[in-house]
């Protein structure tokens, strides 16, 4: 591939906003290097990185929604920091007869009537920061930072699944067309012809009894792949079918007809000019689509066809949570307000995303902010 | 002359307008919904009484309104095998005989039902004598025959129903078991007469009690050899089921028949006092509550979740709510037949690991721990002690047996707080060093589910027994190897030892009494000795009621718990 078919290869989804000069539009030749250069009338041009990377800085709600996000991953991730040290307790280990010394004070952690103990912050040295959840006298804390991992591993893996699958269907679906455009696009008819809910709830229930066999590979009933398979799964035509529509487009475009000319074969067309030239799109889908996952687990779980107990998801905690909900409504408030905040901050920062590399959104963006775009280049 | 038409028209009108308001008027009157005048037409007193005055401040008539938290397994007479199955068809199939609608002893006592009297028993204990009463029809005006035992025998056979192996002693059912053709030639009945012969293999002691169960009671010969809980049987009791939507719920009017024939002759079974009842399945227990509270429902089979079972017991205690004790016993099943529980000092561990104390609070009191198969109340009861709750001895134990992170998969169902109870049992055998799965079953089919030997990993769960009737045997005979079936099995341990499978088939032989009591308590404590179960308690019920019902009348049956036909709507 020539440094100039990729650089063609490049106008296709940014020229609107890169028009201005072709040159340093390519995503993959120029990659994340900014290129700071003055265009010379008091526009600064650089790559559709460096431009996507400016108007994301320019936008702190979005960078605000990041650093909550990556907070909330840090949490979960020093999960076992938390319960070795801090609360001296796994997240399934129970604790329905202990009693908690706090001073000269005895709370039972599970009352005879079957109310166990509300938040104690620190005054137990951090045991049952949040409370231990209904009759088995689990820490509430321990398990909420656990069932953040599973919640965001499910939300994160079954994103990247889905994006594989998407970008494979499309690529193959957009670029051949015919036949193979036929039965692809069938295929995601037939799953897109379902409500996501019910589809993934049937498979949940099903694979939650049985689990799945595929081929050697034996993935159990209780398994976290379960759920994230599910979700990758019902999710794909979501993503593939915009993109195929992104790739019928591309594949009219110039720069294939000139990597043809070339002697480009499919794979290296598919990968190495269309798909570069759909990042943009595929990041923003991504992203919206943890947000998407996330939700759908906590659903699933909820009505007990996704992560199964005792593991701890947002969603099971949830549905746990909720037999208790008239005595102790913590025990849903608290692992709800986690998938709000994580849901929130990947949808808000995911729309920023989508503000800095989409060149059309600069009308937005200004009708937003309410002040010119002066680091975009090019015309809308 | 046009005027005349004209007036008459006009005062027509005005009689047709005033004899409407006064029929709206008088739709909450209490004359328009005695039992009599109630076919299809009472729905509009919906939950409030507004009928004739009962004894005891009732009234008869309205439309009660109640839930159950999940569908009974079957709504099919032969099938069933669930309190809450037995409860929703109590008022509707009568057997030969029956049980009395009382509580306690009384609630004990067998009194022939669609037989003129109690059994004669002759031949040693072997033959029983009965008559059907005559004239008896079902709801769909068909008469009773003396052949719709007989079918209905088969018919618990044909279906495998949990409840065939009470039978397996009549003569040649035990062949019909197996080849499902042929008849029961044990079973001899003249239509004529109406006289029904039953003869048995041997002596059973028990078999008065269960004559008395659900699993025999007649159905015309006509009905298919398969589940028809979506189809429901026509009655022959004071109710009939009109409609039947498994998972949703069901409906109950009464029975066209029983004020016309069956009841005039069934004095001692109570006809009922409500026109209508509605039983809806509401999943959340909470929400039952809540409707319970706003009179929008006037029962629940189930107890107050126990989330809210104390504040409910605090505020309507005495007026709306009551707690009933059982005859029941809350275990944990091991599969005997498998690795690890094949090994008995795997089982042992389980049961000192085990505690019923944290069961205790796990149900929020509303059981009472023991740790033997008979519960308290049952005739041969003796309180056992074998496993007080050790952890360490448990891990010896394991340690002692060689068994080492073996994979075991732990069943229960959604049903709060059986479901922590399971949770709570997959810490326990993961702290003795075994690796459990757990798997959580909707409550509608997980004893299908464990019932069905062929499912995979049947390993160890949760289980509860409610007594069927006052006899030890009722127990025990759900450890006898004997009786393990394919499908609908309720020996979940698949028990099987042939010494105490022999003092179980001597013991029913016989007629309970001082002695019997005793071998039936030493009997416990042979498979307790052997670690066949692991019990952890006996569980208290509750029933909880609107305020427009008349909750010191409501009779509450050892077997069948609340007898519909006693709940009554005040006005």
């Amino acid at each position: 591939m020539s440094p100039e078919s990729e650089k063609q290869g490049t106008e296709a989804p940014v020229p609107n906003g890169t028009g201005a000069s072709g040159a340093g539009s390519g995503i993959e030749s120029d990659g994340a290097r900014v290129v700071d250069a003055d265009a010379g009338d008091g526009r600064q041009t650089g790559g559709p990185w460096a431009i996507a990377w400016r108007r994301l800085r320019r936008n702190k709600f979005a960078l605000f929604a990041l650093g909550v996000f990556l907070l909330i991953v840090i949490c979960c991730l020093l999960a076992p920091v938390w319960a070795n040290n801090v609360a001296d307790t796994g997240p399934n280990t129970t604790h329905t007869l202990e009693k908690l010394h706090e001073g000269d004070e005895v709370k039972e952690v599970v009352e005879p009537s079957g109310k166990s103990i509300g938040p104690q912050w620190f005054a137990a040295g951090g045991k049952f920061f949040l409370g231990a959840d209904g009759h088995l006298g689990r820490d509430e804390m321990v398990r909420l930072l656990y069932g953040g991992r599973s919640s965001l591993f499910i939300g994160i893996v079954a994103a990247v699944i889905t994006t594989i699958l998407a970008i494979v269907f499309a690529l193959l679906s957009g670029f051949y067309g015919g036949w193979t455009d036929t039965v692809i696009s069938r295929f995601m008819d037939v799953i897109w012809a379902f409500p996501v809910v019910l589809l993934s709830l049937a498979l949940g229930i099903v694979l939650a009894v049985g689990g799945l066999q595929i081929g050697p590979l034996h993935l159990k009933g209780s398994s976290l792949w379960i759920p994230t398979l599910i979700i990758g799964f019902v999710y794909t035509p979501y993503m593939a079918r915009p993109l195929r529509g992104e790739i019928l487009a591309l594949r009219e475009k110039e720069f294939i007809e000139a990597a043809v000319a070339q002697g480009a074969g499919p794979a290296r067309i598919m990968f190495l000019e269309i798909l570069p030239n759909l990042m943009s799109t595929i990041i923003v889908f991504f992203t919206l689509n943890i947000a998407n996952n996330m939700l759908l687990e906590a659903v699933l779980s909820y009505l007990g066809a996704g992560v199964q107990p005792p593991s701890s998801s947002w969603g099971t905690m949830i549905s746990e949570g909720f037999t208790a909900l008239y005595s102790q409504p913590l025990l849903t408030i608290i692992p709800g307000t986690a998938i709000l905040l994580t849901v929130l901050s990947v949808n808000v920062f995911g729309d920023g995303l989508r503000d800095a590399l989409d060149p059309k959104s600069k009308v937005r963006f200004e009708a937003r902010s309410g002040t010119a775009d002066t680091e975009a280049i090019g015309p809308v | 002359m046009k005027k005349l038409p004209y007036f008459l028209l006009v005062a027509a009108l005005a009689a047709v307008l005033a004899v409407g308001l006064a029929a709206c008027g008088g739709g909450s009157s209490s004359s328009s919904s005695s039992p009599s005048t109630s076919e299809g037409g009472s729905s509009e007193n919906e939950g409030s009484g507004g009928g004739e005055e009962a004894e005891g401040g009732g009234s008869e008539g309205g439309t009660l309104k109640g839930a159950y938290t999940s569908f009974p397994d079957y709504m099919d007479p032969q099938i069933s095998y669930t309190a809450e199955g037995w409860t929703a068809m109590r008022p509707v199939y009568i057997p030969l005989l029956t049980y009395k609608a009382g509580s306690e002893e009384e609630g004990a006592e067998i009194i022939p039902g669609l037989a003129k009297e109690l059994p004669k028993v002759t031949n040693g204990g072997k033959t029983y004598t009965l008559f059907l009463r005559k004239g008896l029809k079902y709801s769909n005006g068909e008469e009773i025959k003396a052949g719709d035992f007989k079918y209905a025998v088969e018919r618990a056979f044909l279906t495998n129903s949990g409840g065939s192996p009470f039978y397996t002693d009549i003569v040649g059912a035990e062949k019909f078991a197996e080849t499902k053709k042929g008849g029961i030639p044990g079973v001899k009945v003249n239509e004529k007469t109406g006289e029904i012969v039953i003869n048995l293999v041997s002596p059973r002691g028990t078999f008065e009690n269960e004559l008395a169960l659900m699993f025999v009671a007649p159905v015309p010969q006509k009905t298919p050899d398969e589940d028809q809980s979506a189809s429901p049987i026509p009655a022959s009791g004071p109710y009939m089921i009109t409609k039947s939507e498994p998972g949703r719920g069901w409906t109950y009017e009464r029975n066209p028949y029983w004020a016309k024939d069956n009841g005039k002759q069934m004095t001692e079974i109570p006809s009922g006092h409500v026109d209508k009842i509605e039983i809806e399945v509401q999943r959340n227990q909470s929400t039952q509550v809540n409707d319970i509270e706003s009179g929008k429902l006037n029962w629940i089979f189930d107890p107050p979740p126990t989330d809210r079972y104390q504040e409910v017991k605090e505020k309507f205690e005495g007026s709306q709510f009551k707690e009933e004790p059982t005859i029941s016993t809350y275990y944990f099943w091991m599969n005997n037949t498998v690795e690890p529980f094949n090994n008995q000092k795997i089982r042992e561990a389980v049961n000192y690991a085990v505690d019923p104390a944290a069961l205790e609070r796990i149900y929020t009191g509303q059981i009472k721990g023991t740790q033997q198969i008979l519960p308290p109340g049952m005739p041969g009861y003796e309180k056992l002690e074998l496993f007080p709750h050790d952890v360490k001895k448990a891990k010896e134990l394991v340690a002692e047996s060689g068994v080492k992170d073996k994979e075991v998969t732990v069943w229960t169902d959604t049903e709060s707080p059986n479901n922590d109870a399971g949770t709570y049992y997959q810490g326990v055998l993961n702290e003795i060093g075994l690796k459990a799965e757990l798997k959580i079953l909707n409550a509608d089919n997980y004893f299908t589910v464990i019932g069905n030997t062929s499912t995979p990993n049947l390993d160890t769960g949760f289980a509860d027994w409610f007594e069927d009737y006052p006899h030890p045997n009722d127990f025990l005979f759900l450890l006898n190897g004997e009786n393990i079936q394919s499908t609908n099995n309720q020996n979940f341990s698949q028990t099987n030892n042939p010494e105490l499978n022999k003092k179980i088939d001597k013991l029913a032989e016989e007629q309970l009494g001082p002695q019997q009591e005793k071998e039936y308590g030493a009997l416990d404590k042979a498979f307790m000795e052997e670690a066949a179960w692991a019990p952890y308690g006996t569980r208290t019920l509750a029933l909880f009621v609107s305020e427009n019902v008349n909750l010191e009348n409501i009779i509450w049956n050892p077997t069948f718990e609340t007898e519909l036909t006693s709940i009554e709507l005040t006005e």
